[in-house]
């Protein structure tokens, strides 16, 4: 066995509905059914923001809802996905224009993955999780690289002087 | 030695034991709702992926104070398999829990200390429930030991049968089931005292609920004395008696809960108290 591959397979889900009619989250509700049952796939529905990995948002951000979207995603430790669920939440949808809303959630935090439909079909959101799943990956193996400095490295004589410095600020000062 | 080998093994390897009964737990828990199911081995990617997460801690004592809830959970458990006393086992388990408790009070968010609170109601339930079935044990067995109740000739279970219904009844208080999980309420508190652990310090948290599966049916072998067949029924009677009631009820309110424990199941273990005393 792979053990590199556990990490796709424990995805713990924070769900959060931004200002929604609430159709998605019957939707996402339904995921969890026996009919589609997505506990097979090791996914679990927790309240809890420390402990999750995927973040899935349905509705649009309204005025109300923008800081606690914002608050929750600056929660969650890395790596994690947010998963925009519904036209709502991808867009604004029916919502859009407004005066209580703002659109798409993707103006408030980065979004990774859209599922569109208004009232997304449980196998689209499964669909869409698998697909953060293989995101997560490659976000965990980006923190895992070692960081190092791009930039060139600077050549003798050309380092900045404090002195020289100064004398171009004193002029200016007077 | 070959007496003291078999504990040794079984504290060493008893988280992996209470992972593998965690994830067996939730594939017969989706079965009974005619589902498919999480792979067996689902708790310890769990566990994996929560070694890879970003540490967050809201400050070190509190998660200092979970990984000991750990640690002296663990070491209830060894005294219990090595067959120590009974009440230094239940003060041990008693004090492992106290040190959850603090942890949670230590934050400052709200959930937290709900869950502590409920986690302090609970204990009321459980434990004077705990205790009376030890000193039953004390009443026939005439020790403390709980290695006089793993080597007594005739089953503990056919002199106490009542101390064991009372344990039945405590076990899903103990064990944070429905309909007694106001606790854990994942629903309401989400998931109350372990709300604030993330990363590598929810892992104390979590293996330490694996070694609570550990402990409580270590408890219920108590009952088979050394009749391992019998103690093997129980134990697989008990795992499907918890997990039906899990899902065939809901939850109570934790008065109801309070009040429940100490009225049934605390009567029937003192009633059973009584007639072994008498007898
Ligand atoms: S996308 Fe449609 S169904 Fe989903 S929350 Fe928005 S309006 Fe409701």
């Amino acid at each position: 066995m792979n053990l590199a591959s556990y990490r796709k397979k424990s995805p713990w889900i924070l769900h959060y509905n931004a200002g929604g009619c609430n159709g998605c989250d019957i939707e996402i509700l339904a995921c969890l059914s026996p009919k589609y049952d997505i506990e097979r796939f090791g996914m679990i529905n927790t309240g809890n923001p420390k402990q999750s990995d995927i973040l899935l948002v349905t509705g649009p951000v309204t005025k109300r809802s923008r800081e606690r979207l914002v608050e929750i995603y600056a929660q969650m430790p890395e790596p994690k996905v947010v998963i925009a669920c519904g036209a709502c939440a991808s867009t604004g949808g029916v919502f859009r224009g407004m005066y209580n809303c703002e659109g798409g959630i993707d103006q408030y935090i980065p979004v990774d993955v859209y599922v569109c439909g208004c009232g997304t079909r449980p196998e689209q959101i499964i669909d869409g999780v698998v697909q953060a799943l293989g995101i997560l990956e490659t976000k965990t193996k980006e923190l895992e690289e070692s960081v190092r400095l791009k930039k060139e490295t600077v050549k003798e004589g050309k380092q900045i002087n404090r002195r020289n410095i100064a004398d171009q600020v004193k002029p200016a000062m007077i | 030695m070959n007496n003291l080998w078999i504990p040794i093994i079984l504290i060493i390897l008893a988280p992996l034991l209470g992972g593998l009964v965690y994830g067996f737990e939730r594939i017969i828990k989706a079965r009974m709702q005619r589902r498919i199911g999480p792979p067996l081995l689902q708790p310890f990617y769990d566990f994996l992926k929560l070694a890879d997460k970003r540490k967050m801690i809201v400050h070190s004592a509190h998660a200092f104070l979970g990984i000991m809830h750990f640690v002296s959970l663990w070491f209830a458990l060894a005294v219990l398999l090595l067959g120590s006393d009974l009440i230094l086992v239940i003060f041990l388990h008693l004090l492992s829990t106290a040190l959850l408790i603090l942890a949670a009070y230590s934050t400052r968010s709200i959930f937290s200390h709900l869950g502590a609170n409920r986690i302090a109601i609970s204990i009321l339930a459980y434990e004077p429930v705990l205790i009376i079935i030890a000193v039953s044990i004390f009443m026939l067995t005439g020790s403390f030991d709980a290695t006089a109740a793993f080597q007594s000739e005739q089953p503990l279970l056919y002199k106490m049968p009542l101390a064991f219904i009372a344990l039945l009844l405590v076990l899903p208080i103990k064990l944070k089931k429905s309909p007694f999980d106001v606790a854990e309420a994942h629903q309401e508190l989400t998931g109350g005292v372990e709300l604030e652990f993330s990363g590598i310090f929810y892992e104390a948290v979590y293996t330490a609920k694996w070694l609570d599966y550990v402990f409580c049916y270590t408890l219920v072998y108590l009952f088979a004395g050394n009749n391992i067949l019998l103690g093997a029924g129980l134990i697989i009677f008990t795992f499907f008696y918890l997990n039906a009631l899990d899902n065939s009820t809901a939850r109570v309110s934790y008065k109801q809960m309070l009040r429940f424990s100490l009225t049934v199941s605390f009567s029937l273990a003192f009633i059973n108290l009584l007639i072994n005393s008498l007898t």
